[in-house]
C-alpha cells in the first residue's frame, strides 16, 4: 500500500466529496475565545513536560498581564526551545515594562540567553526605545556593545542618529567599531562628518580606519 | 415592464478612510496572520468594496460590524476567500520534491517499523498542485514507496480554494511543469486544454479547512514527519512567523522536516529547526530535544 488517506483526529474533511464554496469560517478563530484561564496557564509554565511548558507559553501571547511572570520564567528556563517561545510571546506582548526586563538579562553569563534576548529586544523598537539611552551608558561596556548590537539590527528611525551619538562620545574602541558596522548597514549621509571625526580618536587602530572607510564608502553608494 | 424601483442601482459604497483602513487590516492581521502594508490598499479596498456590494451593505462600518459579529462566520471566509493570494502551479520548486524522496523519507523510514505510517502534510495547499505534486513524486520516483502507508494531508484557510483542490481540474499554466508520461497516467484529459487528476490520487489527499495561526486548529494535526510550508510566511510580519514556526515545530516528530518557499529562511526567524542540506536544496530538521 503507498496512499492511505487519514483524517486526523478532529479535523473533518473537507465536504467529503461535498465541496463549500463559501461554507461555515470552521477554518477561523472561534468568535468567543474560551481556554484555560490565565492562572492555569501560568501554573503551566512551571509543568515538568516542555511540551507543557511551550504550549502555555504560546498560549499566553494574548494575555498581557502575564508578562512580568513570562519575563521571571525565561530567566530560570532552562529547556531552549521553551525559551524560544517564551521570546516570542514577549515580543507579541511588547512593552517597554518588558523592554527594561530583557534588557537586564544582557549581563547574563549565558550566551544563549543573551542572544534570545537581543534578539527578541530587537524585534520591539518602540518598546525597547526607552530602555536603550541606559543601555548605551552602561558602566559596562560589553553591555553598552550588545545595546549597538540591537540598535544595528533595530526597526527604528532614530537608530542612525542614536548611532552617531555613540561613535562621538564612546570611550571604548569595540563598542565603536561595532557602531561603525551597524552605520555601515543604515547609516545616512549625515553620519559621515562623525565618522571622518573618529579617524582622529583612535589613530592607531589600523582596522578602525577600514571599517570607516567601509562605512562611508557603503552610505554614499560607491 | 421593469420596475422602476428595482433597476435604481444604489449609489456605490464610498471607499475607505485611511483609519477605517488601519482598523481593518489589524482585524485581518488579528484574525488570519496575513499583513497588508499601506502600498496594498487598493487590492484590499477593491475587495472589501465588492464584498459590501454583494452583501448590500451600505456603508464599511456596517460591513465591518456585520463580519466581526455574524455568528455563522459566513462572511469572515469569504472575505478571506477574496483576499488570500493563491498562485501555485505542479512542482513548484521541484527540487524540493527530488530532496524529498531522495533524502528525507529514506532518513525518516531507517529503522521505522513498517506499521508505522508516515504522514506528510501539505499546509498552505491552495488548489492543490503542490500535495499531488508530493504524491505523483513520492508514487514515480520512490522505489519504496509500496513499502510503506503514507498519509497525505493538505489544509488551506480559504475554503473556495480547497473545493477547487478537491475537484483537481487544472489548467495548462498550472501543468506545464508536469510530464508526458504522468499526464496520460494519472490525469484525464477534458478536451479543452484543462486536465482532472484521477480520482485514485484525489481520494488519497486528506483536505482540510485550517487557520495556521490558530494554535487549536493547528495542533489538531500531530507526529507529522514532514510539512511543507511554502510561500505562506511571506504574507506574515516577523513575530507571526517566529510563532507559526514554533506550531510547526509541536506538530513535527522529533526528526521530522519541514521544507520553505526559496525566499523564506529559517535562520532569520529561529532557532528551533537545524538546517540539513539534501543536494540543492535547504530543509530544516527539528532536532531530538533531551531537556525535559
Ligand atoms: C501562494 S499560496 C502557496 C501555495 C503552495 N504552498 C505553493 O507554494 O505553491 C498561499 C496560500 O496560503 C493560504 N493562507 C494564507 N493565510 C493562511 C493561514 N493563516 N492559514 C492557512 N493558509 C493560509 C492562502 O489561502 C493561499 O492559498
Amino acid at each position: 500500500m503507498a496512499l492511505v488517506k487519514a483524517n486526523p483526529p478532529g479535523i473533518p474533511a473537507v465536504g467529503d466529496g461535498k465541496p463549500t464554496p463559501d461554507g461555515p469560517a470552521s477554518g477561523l478563530p472561534p468568535l468567543i475565545e474560551t481556554g484555560p484561564s490565565v492562572e492555569d496557564l501560568l501554573a503551566a509554565l512551571d509543568a515538568e513536560e516542555s511540551t507543557t511548558r511551550r504550549s502555555a507559553a504560546r498560549a499566553l501571547a494574548t494575555h498581557p498581564e502575564a508578562a512580568m511572570a513570562l519575563c521571571d520564567r525565561v530567566e530560570i528556563e532552562r529547556s531552549p526551545s521553551v525559551r524560544v517561545v517564551l521570546f516570542t510571546t514577549l515580543i507579541r506582548l511588547q512593552s517597554p515594562e518588558i523592554a527594561a526586563r530583557l534588557a537586564g538579562l544582557l549581563r547574563s553569563e549565558d550566551v544563549a540567553l543573551r542572544n534570545g534576548a537581543i534578539e527578541a529586544l530587537q524585534e520591539m523598537p518602540a518598546a525597547v526605545a526607552p530602555s536603550l539611552r541606559a543601555l548605551l551608558a552602561d558602566p559596562d561596556s560589553d553591555v553598552r556593545l550588545f545595546a549597538v548590537n540591537i540598535l544595528g539590527a533595530l526597526c527604528h528611525e532614530s537608530a542612525p542618529e542614536w548611532l552617531v551619538e555613540v561613535i562621538a562620545s564612546e570611550p571604548h574602541v569595540n563598542v565603536c567599531a561595532a557602531a561603525v558596522d551597524a552605520l555601515a548597514e543604515v547609516g545616512r549621509p549625515e553620519a559621515v562628518p562623525a565618522l571622518q571625526a573618529l579617524r582622529a580618536r583612535f589613530p592607531d587602530e589600523p582596522f578602525m580606519t577600514f571599517a570607516i572607510d567601509t562605512a562611508v564608502r557603503r552610505i554614499e553608494g560607491r | 415592464m421593469v420596475d422602476p424601483a428595482r433597476s435604481v442601482q444604489p449609489p456605490p459604497p464610498p471607499p475607505l478612510t485611511d483609519e477605517e483602513y488601519a482598523k481593518f487590516c489589524e482585524f485581518f492581521y488579528r484574525k488570519t496572520g496575513i499583513q497588508f502594508q499601506d502600498n496594498k490598499k487598493y487590492y484590499v479596498e477593491r475587495r472589501l468594496v465588492e464584498r459590501m456590494t454583494k452583501t448590500g451593505s451600505s456603508c464599511f462600518r456596517d460591513y465591518f460590524t456585520m463580519v466581526r459579529f455574524q455568528v455563522s462566520g459566513e462572511e469572515l471566509q469569504s472575505l478571506v476567500n477574496t483576499m488570500t493570494v493563491n498562485e501555485t502551479y505542479f512542482f513548484r520548486e521541484d527540487y524540493q520534491f527530488v530532496a524529498l524522496v531522495e533524502g528525507m523519507l529514506p532518513e525518516l523510514v531507517r529503522g521505522r517499523s513498517p506499521r508505522q505510517p508516515l504522514r506528510l502534510w501539505s499546509v498552505p495547499c491552495s488548489s492543490g498542485e503542490e500535495p499531488y505534486s508530493i504524491a505523483l513524486s513520492i508514487l514515480e520516483r520512490w522505489d519504496q514507496a509500496d513499502h510503506w502507508d503514507i498519509e497525505i494531508h493538505a489544509s488551506d484557510i480559504d475554503s473556495r480554494i480547497l473545493a477547487e483542490a478537491q475537484a483537481g481540474v487544472f489548467g495548462a499554466r498550472s501543468l506545464s511543469r508536469v510530464p508526458r508520461q504522468y499526464l496520460e497516467k494519472y490525469f484525464v484529459s477534458l478536451g479543452d486544454g484543462s486536465y482532472r487528476i484521477c480520482d485514485d490520487l484525489r481520494q488519497s489527499i486528506d483536505f482540510s479547512l485550517v487557520n495556521i495561526v490558530d494554535p487549536v486548529q493547528a495542533k489538531r494535526f500531530r507526529d507529522v514527519d514532514v510539512i511543507f510550508c511554502r510561500n505562506l510566511l511571506i504574507y506574515f510580519d516577523d513575530v507571526g512567523r517566529r510563532e507559526t514556526v514554533e506550531t510547526l515545530y509541536e506538530i513535527l516528530v522529533p526528526g521530522g522536516y519541514v521544507c520553505l518557499g526559496h525566499s523564506e529562511s529559517m535562520s532569520r526567524m529561529t532557532s528551533l529547526f537545524v538546517p540539513r542540506k539534501f543536494g540543492d536544496t535547504i530543509v530544516y530538521q527539528k532536532p531530538q530535544e533531551k531537556a525535559p
